[in-house]
């Protein structure tokens, strides 16, 4: 077995266990840690999959900041074991039909991917390099992305006339 | 391009403008002098196509014609006479009037976006820059809480609709055969429509509807344009409602002029809603600000007579919406420039005003009969075209006979303001207004007039193509 068929399975068990776990720990705080290890797991698979970028915004955008958010409305809210409240039946169903819908979604997708070929082109393909991104960024896309720029300028400004006391 | 970079730069000078100098008057002269030089780039674009200042390859993403410029250069020159008429309202809407004029300016950058895009991602980041700071002057007068309501309503509306917005470009993306954002790409051509595209395309209409604040889409229009401060609320109705109509044609007139038999009827019946809607609650309304919040649907409901227009041989449509944005532009900012003045916002408050104030009188009514569509005035000349663009559809006959019916419900509730200036007696007030004020209110009131003598000096400049 090479390293990264080692790392591959590694990754996989370790995301698996923490998903159940996150479902499973009576605890919320628990779940969100349990969470984050997924998403690290998860992002790991896209650094074999040579999609350095897909990886760096995944840990920042959700292991970063949404869990972070998370995170702080459980505290603020202070949740905890004893406090989890009885869940509805008709909303565990409902929780079950909407898994199995997206299993069905799965399922269907890939009854008919062929298996034969290689299904994952890890360390090669050049698509998730930053490289490649950049080039469309600043090449094609030079304008819209120069013109956000105003955009988050005025809603910086807006930030600071609302929030800004002595008025 | 001009006005693109012009205005954002300016929007960062207004910004520093209040850093340095703790005298206000400097914002109010900063922003003037912005306003005019953005309105000479604009002049100098047009003149020159092809030939801007800056020399900017956009990659196709934008395209400048004469109907977005000469639009721009009608956002332009309405702002300026809004800064010279309001500029001082402004400044006592709270303690930062450097960045309420920036984000102004930043609107005016999403206004020019919204005129000259050539792709749906500049069609949303223009829409955006368009709607985020005037979500955020709309709340500016921060102990009121009307005005707190009204951002908050006007924010998550705006926020719905954004995700409208984007979700209709994601199923036209999905629906274009190359998988492309640019508006010449996703029309369909001879090929009969796929559901991806009609379900893109009818999002797409929904979300500009809103913008637009077209019925049934607008209940948030009412509300935020009574809550926010006065001063804002003739910029909003009046520059930025012309920028997203123009946003509206180009997409349909661009895009979706192959699927017109998809949308043309639905467009029709918004229109008649819309134009039901807004005159008939205008008539109930007991405030003048909201009975003008009302009536600006209303005259949405005419405005969009340009879009059931847009696949007319001759540039009918455009034309009529520009005439159309120039007359309700510069007769809004007259009367919100008057209104802001005065302490009493109800019908009552406008008692005996020709008595004490005769000047503010006469040309609030000159304001008044525009937006009526009395002859004489621009107003008349735009609401002419708008029928006429809808008789020659040819199918549309119904909605003319309505729109004329619904015109004179517009006269009553505007006379009545007219009338309480005239002939009512009322208790002195104070309407602060000085020679400056008076006169600048004159001009406006004469440029009206010319626009309905000679329509065809702003209708023209559209067939220049190149000097």
């Amino acid at each position: 077995m090479s390293a990264t068929q080692v790392l591959f399975w590694f990754l996989s068990v370790l995301a698996i266990f923490s998903a159940i776990m996150m479902v499973a720990s009576k605890n919320p705080i628990h779940s969100v840690l349990w969470l984050i290890i997924v998403f690290f797991a998860i992002s790991g698979h896209y650094v074999l999959l040579n999609a350095q970028f897909l990886a760096i915004v995944n840990l920042i955008v959700y292991a970063g900041a949404i869990m972070v958010l998370f995170l702080f409305v459980i505290m603020l809210m202070n949740l905890n074991a004893d406090t989890e409240p009885q869940k509805n039946k008709w909303l565990k169903m409902a929780g079950v039909i909407a898994g199995g819908a997206l299993l069905l979604v799965f399922v269907a997708a890939l009854k008919n991917a062929d298996l034969k070929n290689q299904l994952v082109q890890t360390n090669s393909g050049e698509i998730g390099l930053i490289n490649n991104l950049g080039l469309s960024l600043f090449h094609d896309y030079v304008v819209p992305f120069e013109v956000s720029s105003v955009l988050f300028l005025s809603a910086m400004v807006g930030a600071v006339v609302i929030a800004k006391k002595n008025d | 391009m001009n006005a693109i970079i012009l205005s954002a730069v300016w929007g960062v000078v207004m910004m520093f403008s209040g850093a340095f100098s703790k005298n206000k008057m400097w914002a109010r002269y900063l922003a003037i002098a912005g306003a005019a030089f953005l309105l000479l780039a604009n002049i100098a674009d047009m003149y020159a196509q092809g030939n801007p200042f800056f020399h900017i390859d956009t990659k196709g993403m934008l395209t400048f014609n004469m109907f977005g410029l000469l639009v721009n250069a009608i956002a332009f020159a309405t702002t300026l006479i809004y800064f010279f008429l309001s500029a001082k309202d402004i400044e006592e809407v709270g303690p930062h009037a450097g960045e309420y004029f920036a984000l102004i300016f930043f609107v005016l950058c999403g206004v020019s976006l919204v005129t000259s895009y050539n792709n749906l991602l500049i069609l949303f980041i223009g829409i955006e820059i368009l709607s985020i700071p005037l979500y955020i002057l709309t709340g500016s007068s921060k102990q009121n809480l009307k005005s707190n309501e009204a951002a908050l309503k006007y924010f998550l509306m705006g926020a719905f609709s954004t995700g409208i917005l984007l979700l209709g470009i994601a199923f036209l993306y999905g629906a274009s055969k190359t998988g492309s954002f640019f508006i010449d790409d996703i029309g369909i051509g001879k090929v009969p429509p796929s559901p991806l595209f009609i379900i893109g395309l009818l999002l797409l209409l929904a979300a500009l509807s809103f913008k637009v604040s077209a019925a049934p889409f607008h209940f948030w229009a009412p509300d935020v344009y009574d809550g926010s401060p006065t001063v804002f609320t003739s910029f909003m109705i009046s520059v930025v409602k012309g920028a997203a109509f123009v946003a509206f044609i180009r997409l349909f007139a661009d895009s979706f002029l192959e699927a017109q038999p998809i949308w043309q009827l639905i467009m029709a019946l918004i229109t008649a809603a819309t134009l039901f809607i807004g005159n008939i609650t205008a008539v109930f309304q007991q405030s003048v600000k909201r009975m003008l919040a009302y009536s600006s649907i209303a005259q949405v409901g005419f405005m969009l007579f340009a879009i059931l227009g847009v696949g007319l041989k001759t540039n009918t449509a455009q034309e009529g919406i520009v005439l159309y944005i120039a007359a309700y532009s510069l007769a809004s900012i007259g009367i919100f420039a008057i209104l802001a003045r005065m302490k009493d916002h109800s019908f009552e408050g406008f008692n005996g005003l020709a008595k004490q104030q005769p000047l503010l009188a006469g040309v609030n009514t000159v304001f008044f009969l525009s937006l009526a569509g009395i002859p004489l005035t621009a107003g008349f000349f735009a609401k002419y075209y708008m029928l006429s663009i809808a008789l020659q559809t040819g199918k549309y006959f119904w909605l003319v006979i309505f729109a004329v019916f619904c015109a004179a419900i517009s006269i009553y509730y505007y006379f009545r303001v007219i009338q309480a200036m005239y002939f009512k007696e009322g208790e002195q007030q104070e309407v602060e207004a000085s020679p400056a004020f008076k006169g600048m209110l004159v001009a406006v009131a004469v440029i009206i007039v010319l626009l309905g003598i000679f329509p065809q000096w702003l209708i023209n400049k559209l067939s220049i193509i190149y000097f």
